[in-house]
């Protein structure tokens, strides 16, 4: 469970959409990695309080920092952006289009620290910024499986290659449910809590099917056959028929495989040729879209049971 | 032809066993015992008040609510019938580990 290096230009270029944030100096740090994914407003640090600074956050200056800075001689200014520049920024940001004066982007380039300005009032962009951090710092891996979105359950199908999930995702996409990826699925955790599966991005939309080739599933069957990203419910293990040991006959008790270390519901459905396995994993699916409403069906049955037996055995 | 004594051996074997547990025969037994009859391949049949269920099916076991203290006549039908219903009552006299 890792997450990739986040560095100031990968922040400043993969959210320029949400964020509009444009570069005014110190282009030369853009390397420079941010190590902490949140926004800090440095507020008493620029009065010459520099105990904990969180100077490995992204700095954000709003009204209150810069009318305050506005307010000293500039002298007095001149030491204190020195202070602050002494501690190893990852970037700075001004918001709402603040504009930061000359000795302040005299001491950035100095430093190779990057200044951007922002149009949003400070706390859109620190709500923004940390969103977009948040992401870029969650947790990552890569599942063997194909992914499909069944009717808003992400169905994630794992099994030893060549024992027919392609075969299996299809005959989905056919019954009209939608490709999430086809054979490696990438994971996401969001907010520490929420598994969600996309595919590599050079390969989406694309499957390899056995003896066809690579084909376009969008080209084929349509937008409504592919789905970009989708939040995981339910593990699917094909396993050969002979290989399955010990496989759930009632579906009262929930098994569970850590994904990301977050525990997801898992089952294994045994394999054997004539068994229609996506009419299979689409009532898996089912059933689990019922169990998360609150309802299990196997528990229901079993209490009428245990009912009639206990009022027979007091007659 | 009934096996009352418990040798391995060929041909059908019958035997009333008693429903010893405290809650009877419900979904987790009923998985129990079908687990266990599935690792034979002789047929197993489980017969109460008259009534015939597959004893490889969940759902027919179930649907006898065999409650404590019931009788159930398990037929087993095939070459390793007595090793089967010898399997059958020794999960029935442990109480399907239950109580």
């Amino acid at each position: 469970m890792q997450h990739d290096t986040v560095t100031v230009e990968r922040f400043y270029t993969e959210n320029t959409g949400d964020l509009e944030l444009r570069l005014t100096a110190g282009a030369a740090g853009l390397k420079r990695i941010i190590p902490e994914p949140t926004v800090n407003r440095p507020g008493l640090v620029l009065t010459g309080f520099t105990k904990y600074f969180a100077h490995k956050r992204v700095q954000a200056i709003g009204n209150a920092e810069a009318f305050y800075l506005k307010s000293l001689p500039p002298g007095e200014r001149a030491k204190r952006y020195d202070l602050f520049f002494s501690h190893r920024l990852p970037c700075v940001v001004f918001s709402r289009n603040l504009k930061p004066d000359k000795f302040f982007l005299k001491a950035a380039e100095e430093n190779d620290t990057p200044i951007f300005q922002c149009p949003f009032i400070t706390m859109k962009f620190i709500n923004l910024a940390t969103l977009a951090l948040e992401m870029m710092f969650a947790p990552r891996g890569t599942e063997m499986g194909s992914m499909v979105d069944i009717l808003g359950v992400g169905v994630l199908i794992r099994g030893e290659s060549g024992i027919g999930k392609s075969e299996c995702v299809l005959a989905l996409i056919e019954r009209g449910y939608s490709l999430v990826a086809d054979d490696i699925t990438k994971v996401t955790l969001m907010d520490g809590r929420r598994v969600v599966g996309t595919s590599a991005g050079l390969t989406r939309d694309h499957m390899e099917i056995r003896g066809i080739g690579i084909i376009n599933v969008a080209a084929m069957f349509g937008v409504k056959s592919i789905r970009k990203e989708k939040s995981l419910d339910l593990v699917v293990t094909l396993k050969l028929w002979e290989n399955v040991t010990d496989v759930d006959r009632v579906g009262m008790e929930q098994e569970y495989v850590k994904i990301l270390g977050v525990e997801v519901p898992h089952i294994t459905i045994p394999v054997r040729p004539g068994r229609d396995l996506a009419r299979l994993i689409e009532v898996a699916a089912f059933q689990t879209k019922l169990k998360l409403s609150g309802y299990n069906a196997a528990k229901e049955l079993n209490d009428r049971l245990l009912a009639k037996m206990a009022a027979e055995s007091k007659l | 032809m009934s096996a009352k004594k418990a040798s391995p051996g060929t041909g059908p074997a019958t035997k009333e066993l008693t429903v010893t547990n405290t809650k009877g025969i419900h979904a987790r037994p009923a998985a129990m015992f079908v687990k266990a009859a599935n690792r034979f391949a002789c047929d197993v049949f489980v017969e109460k008040d008259g009534e015939k269920v597959n004893g490889k099916s969940i759902m027919g076991l179930m649907m006898l609510a065999a409650g404590p203290g019931s009788k159930l006549t398990v037929h087993c039908e095939g070459a390793d019938a007595q090793a089967a219903l010898l399997e059958i009552e020794a999960i029935l006299k442990r109480k399907f580990d239950e109580d």
